[in-house]
């Protein structure tokens, strides 16, 4: 079979909140595939549902090969998980860490002292491996952790959000060590990730995903074109002029779609952005408004998530909708574990 | 790593599993040098303070009758030997509360391991560390009251181990069933006191009063302390074979109880 994860119809329901509603996908072997969406959206309890720490409410999924309700044993012998919070022994060193892991996994250990040591080298922690984790840096501990996951070769490896809180820098690094697994390894990827770059860089393909429910899925490429060619940022002195605006463009048939921003500006998407531009300053002209900022770019698939739910990825953008969601899927984590 | 041709599921044979989790339990003790110190200090002043103060009390021929024949400190020595198991292996349960907190739990859990196995190993590591610390506390103990006696040295050995085995396993079930450090420490501290007083650890239960006594007969540690003192300086209440059968007893049904809390615990 060469799709190493099929997901049909998983959902979880905690209380009365659904967390993940009917979702379904297929992740092929060697992919990385990446569930994008905002904190409280269902990643993580996607996640837990196909490592087989939670019972799916509805819904099947298949890890390769196995059913994670029939043969969660099966299951759990062929995938690596990075959890999104540390599961380090912080008292113990990184060597002991990797050593209690592989002998859990039941790894012979003249066996398992050869892939430790060729696990830390591709995570570059060897200068490391005698010092107590308490010691480590964020960085490092994720790193050590992916080295974790090497020691069992897994068919499929989890990462739940591998740089979140990480400085930019580091952040690059745990992607090109991500990248390295997938090309010397043929791991197939899972990853989850409130970070459009780290979406667009990494993935194959990504699954946006929103309220528990899959908006859109495919390669990062063919999202961003489906916005058309470009987004246009448009920022008005006056208040009350963006709307004014919005409407007299959306009216003039310049814009596939007009979206007024939190900070008061207009996303317009547009299929040519050079051409569409000075078409919007006679507009602006028209009316009599001064436009006093205008910026382009290439589509990001933070504008596709913008598109698709009005609201940004980022969590200061969350409303306090989001924010409650987020926080009772963690609340009802913690209770039904 | 390899190939993937070698590419195999996992399965950890139980006694690796249990072998791993006690080597993590140990190395992990031994990393942390406070609680080792602390472990230690708390019987010196038992034996310091409270014993030497009441050894002088306690003399000529009427304490030794009470004392069954012996002097105060050989009297405590034991008792002091199987507090320091006692409070050492029912406090290791706290590692399970820990290592929720710090996540370490999940990666135990998402392991194709047995976790009756995860359990029995947290369970004999602790109590390995347990029995370290009481044969420690038992030379200073001896040091102190003047006398040894090698020769009951495994018959302690022994007592210690189920002792421990014991309120290792009561210690990993009540951490597996709060969720917080503090209420784990609020139900250990209501436990220990009552336990250690009833237990006969630093008085004779001879001379209790017959209530007193029935209570203490419910009491795991009583049975530790008492086949402290038969397997060393003699003064005991019950013959030494009961009291091992009871100890092995409820080790046993405590280690079953502790492997039912952790699963329930931690099943999704």
């Amino acid at each position: 079979m060469s799709d190493v994860i099929v997901a049909e119809g998983l959902t979880k329901v905690f209380g009365d909140l659904v967390a993940v509603d009917h979702v379904s996908f297929r992740v092929r072997e060697g992919e990385i595939f990446g569930f994008l969406g905002p904190n409280g959206a269902g990643k993580t309890t996607t996640i837990n549902m196909l490592i087989t720490l939670l019972k799916p409410t509805e819904g099947e999924a298949w890890v390769a090969g196995f059913s994670v309700l029939k043969e969660p044993g099966e299951v759990r012998k062929r995938i690596g998980v990075v959890f999104q919070e540390p599961t380090l022994d912080r008292h113990l060193t990184g060597w002991e860490n990797l050593w209690i892991h592989g002998r859990m996994y039941g790894i012979d250990r003249s066996e398992l002292k050869n892939r430790i040591k060729r696990a830390l080298e591709l995570v570059e922690l060897e200068r490391w491996a005698d010092t107590v984790v308490m010691n480590y840096s964020g960085g490092m501990m994720r790193r050590l952790e992916l080295a974790r996951t090497l020691l069992c070769d897994p068919e499929v490896l989890f990462l739940d959000e591998p740089t979140l809180g990480l400085d930019p820098q580091t952040r690059a690094r745990i992607w090109d060590y991500i990248e390295a697994l997938r090309r010397d390894e043929g791991i197939t990827i899972f990853i989850t990730t409130h970070y459009m770059e780290e979406a667009d860089k990494l993935c194959d393909r990504v699954a946006i995903i929103d309220h528990g429910r899959i908006i859109a899925i495919g390669t990062p490429e063919e999202l961003k074109r489906s916005l058309g060619v470009g987004v246009v940022y448009v920022k008005l002195p006056r208040a009350g002029g963006a709307s004014l605006l919005a409407k007299a463009v959306t009216e003039a048939g310049l814009a596939d779609e007009v979206r007024p921003m939190k900070d008061g500006q207009l996303a317009i998407f547009v299929e040519d952005a050079p051409t569409a531009i000075p078409a919007l300053f006679e507009e602006a002209a028209k009316l009599g408004l001064t436009i006093s900022e205008v910026s382009y770019r290439m589509p990001t698939l933070d504008d596709v998530f913008l598109r698709l739910t009005g609201r940004g990825l980022r969590d200061e953008e969350a409303g306090p909708l989001e924010w409650m969601r987020a926080r009772m899927i963690a609340r009802m984590r913690r209770r039904f574990r | 790593m390899t190939t993937p041709a070698n590419r195999r599921g996992y399965e950890t044979p139980f006694l690796t599993a249990i072998s791993i989790m006690a080597y993590r339990q140990v190395k992990r003790f031994l990393r942390m040098r406070a609680r080792m110190v602390m472990a230690l200090i708390q019987p010196l002043v038992w034996m310091l303070f409270f014993g030497l103060g009441w050894s002088s009390t306690l003399r000529g021929p009427m304490a030794r009758q009470v004392l069954g024949g012996l002097s105060y400190l050989e009297f405590l020595a034991p008792g002091v030997a199987m507090m320091t198991v006692f409070g050492t292996s029912f406090f290791a349960g706290a590692s399970v509360v820990w290592d929720r907190e710090f996540g370490f739990l999940k990666e135990v859990l998402v392991a194709p391991a047995s976790r009756k196995a995860i359990i029995l190993g947290r369970a004999l590591g602790d109590s390995l560390v347990a029995i370290a610390q009481g044969l420690v506390t038992f030379a200073i103990a001896c040091a102190l009251a003047g006398r040894v006696n090698l020769v009951g040295l495994p018959l302690l050995v022994a007592a210690m181990f189920l002792t421990a085995l014991a309120h290792t396993s009561l210690g990993i079930a009540i951490g597996s069933l709060v969720t917080s450090m503090e209420a784990f420490q609020l139900i250990v501290n209501l436990i220990s006191m009552p336990t250690i007083f009833l237990s006969g650890t630093v008085f004779p239960l001879k001379m209790a009063p017959e209530w007193m006594k029935n209570l203490s007969m419910l009491i795991p540690l009583t049975y530790g302390v008492d086949a402290a003192r038969s397997a060393t300086f003699g003064g005991a209440l019950i013959p030494l074979w009961l009291d091992m059968a009871v100890l092995s007893a409820l080790a046993l049904a405590l280690v079953l109880l502790s492997a039912k809390a952790f699963e329930r615990a931690t099943l999704a």
